[in-house]
C-alpha cells in the first residue's frame, strides 16, 4: 500500500516535470519559430492628399524603406487634387473593407474627413496622422511638422530678409485643411508682434500650380504695393514663383515658399523665391510606417505627437553641405 | 507530523536530473562562449572579405576612371571638332557620368562643359564640382566629397567629382572634372549583406560618408553612423556596443570601407538553437532517468520497501505473521531469505516459551489444588466434634461423609478434568458442610441441564465461587441468603452460573477479584479458576461477573463442551 502510494507520487511528479519541460520546450520552440519565421506582413494603407508632388513622393520613399525594414505590405494612395476629401473618404472605406491593419492618413479637410477616420478607428485600426490633422479623438499618433512653428519660421525669414514697412500677401490653399491654417496662424501670430507690418492680405486658392499662379497675379493686380508673399505648400509655392516670374517682379517681392522640388529649388537659385521652409517628408513617411508597425505589434507610442524638423533654406545656404542633404533626395 | 523523508528513487531521479541539467547548462554556456567567439571570428573574416571586395570594386572603378581620363588626355592630339565629338559622346553614353567640365588651371574659369542629355544652367549660382582651392597635381586624380550636382537645370543628383590635369589641343593646361554617380559601386554596396541586418559603407578619411546604403535615412536624420569613432580607429575589427565594425582603408582614394554587423543578432540565433537542443536533451534525460528509476525501484527500493513493511507487520503481530520472501537483486534475495529464517526461528522460540509457561502454570496450579486449607479443615472437624458431643450422630456422619467426598473429588486421582456430575457433587458437599456451619443461614438450589452432567469441566470450578458468595455476599446479611447454581448448554459451550442475593460488589471489587491470587479457605481463589479455564481452553473462555450493590452477584463461567476426557499429558 505504502509502496504503491509512493510510486504514484513519483510518477505524478515525473509527469508534472515532463509536462513542464515539454511546455518550456514548446515555448522556446515557438519563440525560436517566431523569431526566425517572418510573421504575415502587416497591411498598412497610406492615404494622403496627393500622389505626384515631390513632398509626397519623398514621404512614400521613406515609407517604402520602413515597409521593407519592418516587413509591411504598404499601399500608397491619394486623390488627384488636394481638395478632394470625398475621394479620400472613399479610399479609407475601401482600405478598411479590404482588411488593412492600420491606416496612415493626411487629411484634406479637418472636419469632412473626421467621421470616416473615427469609424475606421472604431473598427480597431490604429490611425497614424501625418502632415495634416483631422478632427478625431481616436487617432493613435500624429507625426509631422509643428505647423505654427513653421509659420513662425516663415515670418522670421521675411523679417530678416527685408527692411522697412511690410505689406504681405498670403497665398494659402483650402481653408478646410488644418495644416495650412495652422501655418498661417503661426505666421500671423509672429507678425502681430512687429510694427513693420502694415497689412496682411490672404487669398485662398486651389492647391494647384495654375490656380495659385492665377490667384497671385490677381492679388498683385489688386495690391500692387505688396513687398512680401508667403505661401504654404509645394503647389502654391510653384504658382507664386511662376506668377512672380510672369510679372518680372522677383527683385522687389520677397517670396517665402514651402517645401522643395527641383523647380522651386531652381526658383530659389534664380530669385523668384527667396526662402524655402523645407519639411522632412522622408522622415514622416518612415516614422509613420515604423510607428504603425510598432502599434500593431502591441507597443504603445511613447508620445501622441512626433515632431519632424523644418529648415529654413535660403539662396545663401542652399549649397552648404548640411542643407544639400535636406534639400536634395539621394536616389 | 514528522518531516517527510524522500524515497530512494525520488532522490536518484532528482540527483540524476539535477546533475545532467547542471552539466548541460555548463556545457551549453561553454559552447555558447565558443560559438560566440567563433561567430565573431567568422563575421570578422567575412567582413574583411567583403571590405576587400568593395575595395577591389572601388579600385576597378578608379582604374576605369583613370583610363577615361587618359583617353581624355589623348584628345590633345585631336582636332577641336574630334575632341568635342569624343567628349560629348562620353557624356552621353556613360550613365554614371553626369557632366564633364573643363576649367582654366590658372583662372579657374569654366571653359567648356559636356552634359550629355542633361541641360547646363545658363547662370550657375554655385559650382560644387570645381574647387579652386583644391587643384589636382599633374598626373593625380583628385576626388571630392559627395555633393549635389549644382550646374544642371532641374536635376540635382548626388555625385562625386574626379578631377585631373589635361592639356587642350592648344597645349594649355586644363582641369577636367568628371562628375560621377559611381552607381556601380553603389549597387554593389547595396547588395552586400552581413548577417540579417549587417551592411557596408564607404567614408572618406575625414569621416564624411561617401556612400551608404541608407544614405537618405542618414540625410533625414533617422540614422547615424559613429563616424568620429571610426575615423580615429585604425584598420581591422572593432567591437562597439553590440556591433562589430570592420574597417579597411582603400589606398588610392584614402577612402575607408566599413562593414557593420550586429553581434546580438548572430548570437541570438545561436542561443535559440542551443536552448532548443538543451530543452530536448533535458527532456530525453528526464525520460531516461524516469525509466531508470522505475527499473531501480523494481530492483532495489521496492523489495526494500516490501521488506520494511513486512518487518513492521512482524513487529505488530509476531505470532501470526507469515513471511513471503521478496524478489529483486541477489543481495535483496539474501537479505529477505535471512529475514524469513529469522522470523521462523523467532516464532519457534516464542511458541516454546509459551508452552513452557503453560506447563509451569499447570504445575503451580496442581500444587495449589493439592493444598488443603487447614483453617477450613479444623473448623469443619471442630463442628463435627461438637455434633458428636451433642449426640447428633446422624448429622456428624453426614458431615464426615461430605468432607470425605469433598476431598476425594478434589484429588480425583490427579485428573484436572472431571465430569460435571462430580463437580456438582463436590459443590453440594461443600455447601452441605457450610450450611451446617452457618446454621442454615442460607438456602441453595441447583438447576443443571441433564445432558450437561456427562460433560467434562475443570475440577474445583464452582467451589471457590460459592465460597466467595458465602463469605462476601451472604455472611453479612441479616435475612436468609439464597445461592442458585445453574449449568446449561449454549452455542456448543457450557455455561456455569452462581447467583447470590447478597450485598453485591462494585465494579472495582469485581475486577480486583479476578486479579487477586489468594484463596481464602481451600487455597484456590476466583482468579485461579479463571486462569485455569483460560490456560486449558483459550482466551475466549473464562469468567464474567455481573454485580449490583445491594442486589446480588452473578458469576458466569464459560467452558467448551467436552463430551469425553481428552488425553492429557502429565
Amino acid at each position: 500500500m505504502r509502496v504503491a502510494k509512493h510510486k504514484k507520487q513519483l510518477l505524478f511528479g515525473g509527469l508534472l516535470l515532463g509536462c513542464l519541460l515539454l511546455g518550456g520546450g514548446y515555448l522556446i520552440y515557438r519563440e525560436a519559430e517566431g523569431a526566425s519565421a517572418p510573421r504575415d506582413p502587416y497591411r498598412v494603407a497610406m492615404i494622403v492628399k496627393s500622389t505626384d508632388s515631390a513632398f509626397w513622393k519623398s514621404v512614400f520613399a521613406g515609407a517604402a524603406v520602413a515597409a521593407t525594414e519592418y516587413n509591411v505590405e504598404l499601399t500608397t494612395e491619394g486623390p488627384e487634387t488636394e481638395d478632394d476629401y470625398e475621394t479620400q473618404n472613399r479610399l479609407v472605406k475601401t482600405a478598411v473593407e479590404e482588411g488593412a491593419d492600420a491606416i496612415i492618413f493626411s487629411a484634406v479637410d479637418y472636419n469632412a474627413n473626421a467621421e470616416v477616420i473615427t469609424e475606421a478607428a472604431e473598427e480597431g485600426l490604429p490611425i497614424v496622422i501625418i502632415d495634416s490633422d483631422v478632427n478625431s479623438s481616436l487617432v493613435s499618433l500624429r507625426i509631422g511638422t509643428v505647423n505654427e512653428d513653421a509659420g513662425s519660421m516663415a515670418a522670421e525669414a521675411v523679417l530678416t530678409q527685408t527692411e522697412g514697412p511690410l505689406r504681405i500677401g498670403v497665398v494659402n490653399f483650402d481653408e478646410n485643411t488644418a495644416n495650412g491654417q495652422e501655418r498661417e496662424q503661426g505666421f500671423r501670430d509672429r507678425m502681430a508682434e512687429e510694427d513693420r507690418v502694415e497689412s496682411i492680405e490672404t487669398i485662398n486658392v486651389l492647391s494647384t500650380t495654375e490656380d495659385a499662379r492665377r490667384g497671385t497675379k490677381e492679388l498683385l493686380k489688386q495690391h500692387p504695393d505688396l513687398n512680401a508673399i508667403v505661401t504654404f505648400n509645394e503647389w502654391t509655392s510653384l504658382g507664386v514663383g511662376w506668377a512672380i516670374s510672369d510679372l518680372g517682379r522677383r527683385d522687389d517681392i520677397m517670396v517665402t515658399a514651402f517645401d522643395s522640388n527641383v523647380v522651386s529649388v531652381g526658383m530659389l537659385e534664380t530669385g523668384e523665391v527667396d526662402a524655402l521652409i523645407v519639411q522632412n517628408p522622408y522622415a514622416m513617411g518612415y516614422l509613420a510606417v515604423e510607428n504603425a508597425c510598432q502599434i500593431l505589434s502591441g507597443k504603445e507610442p511613447e508620445a501622441l505627437h512626433i515632431d519632424t524638423e523644418t529648415t529654413l533654406v535660403t539662396r545663401d545656404n542652399m549649397y552648404l553641405p548640411e542643407y544639400q542633404k535636406i534639400l536634395f533626395m539621394y536616389d | 507530523m514528522k518531516k517527510k523523508r524522500w524515497s530512494f528513487s525520488a532522490v536518484t531521479t532528482a540527483l540524476v536530473v539535477g546533475m545532467v541539467a547542471v552539466s548541460l547548462l555548463i556545457g551549453t554556456g561553454v559552447f555558447l562562449m565558443i560559438y560566440q567567439r567563433a561567430m565573431i571570428q567568422s563575421v570578422r573574416t567575412s567582413s574583411s572579405q567583403i571590405t576587400e571586395q568593395v575595395s577591389d570594386i572601388v579600385e576597378d572603378y578608379m582604374a576605369d576612371i583613370r583610363d577615361l581620363m587618359n583617353q581624355i588626355r589623348r584628345t590633345e592630339q585631336m582636332t577641336p571638332e574630334e575632341r568635342e565629338e569624343f567628349l560629348s559622346s562620353i557624356a552621353m553614353v556613360r550613365p554614371d557620368v553626369t557632366a564633364i567640365t573643363a576649367y582654366d588651371r590658372e583662372s579657374g574659369a569654366l571653359l567648356e562643359a559636356w552634359t550629355g542629355q542633361h541641360v547646363l544652367k545658363e547662370q550657375i549660382l554655385v559650382n560644387l564640382s570645381f574647387d579652386e582651392e583644391r587643384l589636382p597635381e599633374e598626373g593625380e586624380l583628385l576626388i571630392s566629397k559627395p555633393h549635389v550636382e549644382s550646374i544642371l537645370v532641374n536635376e540635382y543628383p548626388w555625385v562625386v567629382s574626379i578631377s585631373g590635369i589635361v592639356k587642350d589641343p592648344e597645349g594649355r593646361e586644363q582641369v577636367i572634372v568628371l562628375d560621377t554617380r559611381f552607381s556601380q559601386i553603389a549597387s554593389y554596396i547595396d547588395n552586400v549583406g552581413i548577417g540579417k541586418h549587417g551592411y557596408c559603407f564607404i567614408m572618406d578619411e575625414e569621416g564624411n560618408i561617401v556612400y551608404h546604403p541608407q544614405q537618405q535615412l542618414i540625410f533625414a536624420g533617422l540614422k547615424g553612423e559613429n563616424t568620429e569613432l571610426l575615423e580615429s580607429s585604425s584598420d581591422g575589427s572593432l567591437e562597439e556596443g553590440d556591433m562589430i565594425y570592420t574597417i579597411r582603408s582603400e589606398e588610392e582614394n584614402n577612402w575607408r570601407i566599413v562593414a557593420v554587423s550586429y553581434v546580438d543578432e548572430l548570437i541570438a540565433e545561436g542561443l535559440r538553437d542551443c536552448l532548443l537542443i538543451l530543452g530536448v536533451l533535458l527532456l530525453l534525460v528526464l525520460i531516461a532517468t524516469l525509466i531508470c528509476s522505475i527499473v531501480l525501484s523494481n530492483q532495489l527500493s521496492k523489495p526494500i520497501k516490501r521488506l520494511i513493511s513486512a518487518m513492521r507487520d512482524f513487529e505488530k503481530d509476531a505470532a501470526s505473521f507469515s513471511f513471503q520472501p521478496a524478489g529483486g537483486s541477489r543481495e535483496m534475495t539474501a537479505l529477505s531469505d535471512s529475514f524469513g529464517h529469522m522470523v521462523v526461528r523467532i516464532q519457534e522460540l516464542m511458541a516454546r516459551v509459551r508452552n513452557e509457561e503453560i506447563i509451569l502454570r499447570k504445575t503451580e496450579l496442581r500444587a495449589l489444588q493439592a493444598q488443603i486449607n487447614p483453617h477450613f479443615l479444623y473448623n469443619t472437624l471442630d463442628s463435627i466434634a461438637w455434633m458428636c458431643e451433642d449426640g447428633r450422630n446422624k448429622e456428624a456422619v453426614d458431615m464426615v461423609n461430605a468432607l470425605a467426598r469433598l476431598f476425594r473429588i478434589s484429588i480425583s486421582k490427579g485428573h484436572e478434568l472431571i465430569p460435571i456430575e462430580k463437580e456438582v457433587e463436590h459443590a453440594k458437599s461443600y455447601l452441605q458442610i457450610q450450611k451446617f456451619r452457618y446454621k442454615n443461614q442460607f438456602e441453595y438450589f441447583f438447576d443443571v441441564e441433564e445432558q450437561c452432567l456427562h460433560y467434562y469441566c475443570n475440577k474445583i470450578t464452582l467451589q471457590p465461587i460459592i465460597e466467595n458468595a458465602i463469605y462476601h455476599g451472604l455472611n453479612r446479611m441479616i435475612e436468609e441468603g439464597v445461592i442458585r447454581i445453574r449449568i446449561w448448554e449454549e452455542d456448543g459451550d457450557v455455561i456455569f452460573s452462581v447467583s447470590d442475593n447478597g450485598v453485591g460488589m462494585t465494579k472495582e471489587q469485581c475486577d480486583a477479584l479476578l486479579k487477586e491470587d489468594s484463596g481464602r479457605e481451600t487455597g484456590i481463589g476466583m482468579k485461579n479458576v479463571n486462569d485455569r479455564v483460560r490456560i486449558y481452553f483459550g482466551e475466549k473462555y473464562g469468567m464474567r461477573i455481573e454485580s449490583e450493590p445491594d442486589e446480588g452477584t452473578t458469576v458466569y463461567i464459560r467452558m467448551p463442551k467436552l463430551e469425553e476426557e481428552p488425553h492429557e499429558s502429565r
